[in-house]
């Protein structure tokens, strides 16, 4: 049985390794989620590290960042891997330590400059009217500041979530048995490669389309920006007429 | 929710559009390979490998492919009377480039096997290769079935990947596939594995290169030889014969013998 040059026997075979792939999809979203919550926490750091106007501050944050964006995120997982973490423990940790590590690390690195971004976004204006309320700096950036720069955070914080996600594909090199290590057994255990990576991509591709949908749901959820009312997720009580189910 | 289906279904329908479009792409018709004759007359034959696995083929300092692998082609087409120029096209690579005719021949530390029998034709056996297993110094294994409940380090997709997998069961946890053979045996000695398994030669070679890390080797018996063959493309038995002509004549002329240190039989 041939189709495109696929053969859908293999298909069967690719079903006899399950076990790996759900394995796998479950390593690669708890990467994912550890990589992207400690990079968000140590990226917000991080971000208002690079605001600060003392040196020893600004400069630690300048020098990470430019280090995390300026080296490619599979020699950091090699790194830590095979040099840091053995040399500071003298044993490995685990590849879901090194890996969730690398890409914390990693991670934090654009999130601080997403963060950096979002709030020198925010006019001026604002916090010298809050300054001139008579509110402290801090408690200013806390409740003015701050949340209208987390509004404007959310797209490139979504964009940076699916990034990660596919990024941890990456730690299959360090023998991590994630999505891509199941596809690469199988396609080794049968010298075949059409079946068994189309399969990951596809896993990959449903993956990334529950992200996005989440995180479509927040922009919503904290826009309260124009949004035309055809994408509108929110039901609002104006039925058209034709009778179109509003999603 | 009817229209986030009926996106899923463009989805789908884009998905299955690409790849007809890359499937009918990749047709081509050429019936002479890769091959090409020089002006002297000479066949010049396009080989490809995986120089990733020192001793066997690796990349020199200069950036040259070489290795025990290569010397013993070199003295193939030398008998056989062709030429040879090497691709380094990294493992996964080589066998659609087989299919495609983009290489005429592959040499890569391959193991004959039935299952590469069925898509790809082999030349007759070079080289004989032993699985063995590489523990830490105070180590209690002394058999291959000794590692039933531990965890094994192996390179991912290689024969000692296979002979792993019969062990503790194809889709165990306790295996660790790594990407190359030396990060296999740094993942054991790193403390996340208790046993490395892997290719006589290439096992050796890293004792070799790091003289100061107490480890030891322990053999088994119940480790299948194998034999490493040429690769090609299945049906392709002008080239098949002609490979085997240059090794019947390495081997009967002590060429092999002197590279690699053993007979073949």
């Amino acid at each position: 049985m041939e189709f495109l040059g696929l053969r859908i026997e293999m298909f069967e075979n690719i079903w006899s390794y399950r076990e790996l792939f759900i394995r796998g999809i479950w390593v690669t979203l708890a990467l994912t989620a550890v990589g992207y919550v400690g990079g968000f926490i140590l990226g917000l750091f991080v971000g208002l590290g690079k605001l600060s106007k003392r040196k020893w501050i600004y400069y630690p944050a300048k020098y990470y960042v430019d280090f995390f964006r300026g080296t490619p995120l599979l020699v950091q997982i090699l790194l830590i891997h095979t040099a840091l973490i053995p040399s500071m423990f003298g044993h490995s940790l685990g590849f879901f330590v090194s890996g969730s590590v690398a890409l914390m690390l990693n991670s934090a690195a654009y999130n601080a400059e997403i963060i950096r971004a979002g709030i020198q976004s925010i006019d001026k204006g604002q916090m010298e009217a809050a300054r001139s309320l008579g509110m402290p700096h801090n408690t200013a950036m806390k409740l003015i500041i701050l949340p209208q720069a987390f509004r404007r955070m959310i797209p490139p914080l979504g964009n940076e979530l699916i990034a990660l996600l596919k990024d941890s594909s990456l730690v299959t090199v360090i023998a991590a048995s994630d999505l891509l290590y199941a596809g690469k057994v199988v396609a080794g255990a049968y010298s075949r490669f059409w079946e068994p990576y189309l399969t990951v991509a596809i896993l990959y591709l449903i993956l990334t389309f529950i992200f996005g949908k989440f995180i479509t749901y927040i922009e919503n959820r904290f826009s309260n920006s124009y949004v035309p009312s055809s994408r509108r997720s929110i039901s609002s009580n104006r039925r058209s007429r034709i009778g179109g189910d509003n999603q | 929710m009817g229209r986030t289906f009926k996106r899923l279904l463009l989805l789908a329908a884009v998905l299955c559009t690409s790849i007809v479009l890359v499937a009918c792409g990749t047709k081509t018709d050429n019936t002479n390979g890769a091959s090409q004759t020089n002006t002297d007359g000479k066949k010049k034959l396009i080989v490809g490998t995986d120089a990733t696995y020192a001793p066997m083929e690796y990349m020199d300092a200069k950036g040259n492919i070489v290795g025990i692998d290569i010397d013993i082609v070199n003295a193939i087409a030398e008998a056989a009377g062709f030429e040879v120029e090497y691709k380094n096209y990294g493992w996964e690579p080589l066998f659609p480039a087989l299919d495609n005719e983009e290489i005429d021949f592959a040499v890569s530390s391959i193991t004959i096997d039935e299952e590469r029998k069925q898509s790809f034709d082999f030349s007759d056996p070079y080289f004989i290769a032993n699985q063995l297993i590489l523990v830490q110094e105070s180590s209690d294994v002394a058999s291959f079935n000794d590692l039933k409940d531990k965890k094994v380090s192996v390179q991912i997709n290689t024969t000692g990947h296979k002979a792993v997998k019969k062990l503790l069961g194809k889709t165990n946890k306790n295996i660790v596939a790594a990407e190359t053979m030396p990060l296999a045996i740094s993942e054991m000695i790193n403390g996340n594995a208790d046993a490395a398994v892997g290719d006589n030669a290439v096992v050796i070679e890293y004792k070799v290169n790091n003289p100061k890390v107490k480890l030891k080797t322990v053999e088994d018996d119940s480790f299948e030889k194998e034999y490493y063959g040429l690769m090609v493309k299945k049906g392709n038995q002008e080239i098949v014969d002609l490979l085997n002509d240059g090794i019947k004549k390495i081997k009967e002329n002590g060429k092999l013998k002197e590279i690699t240190g053993f007979d073949v039989e």
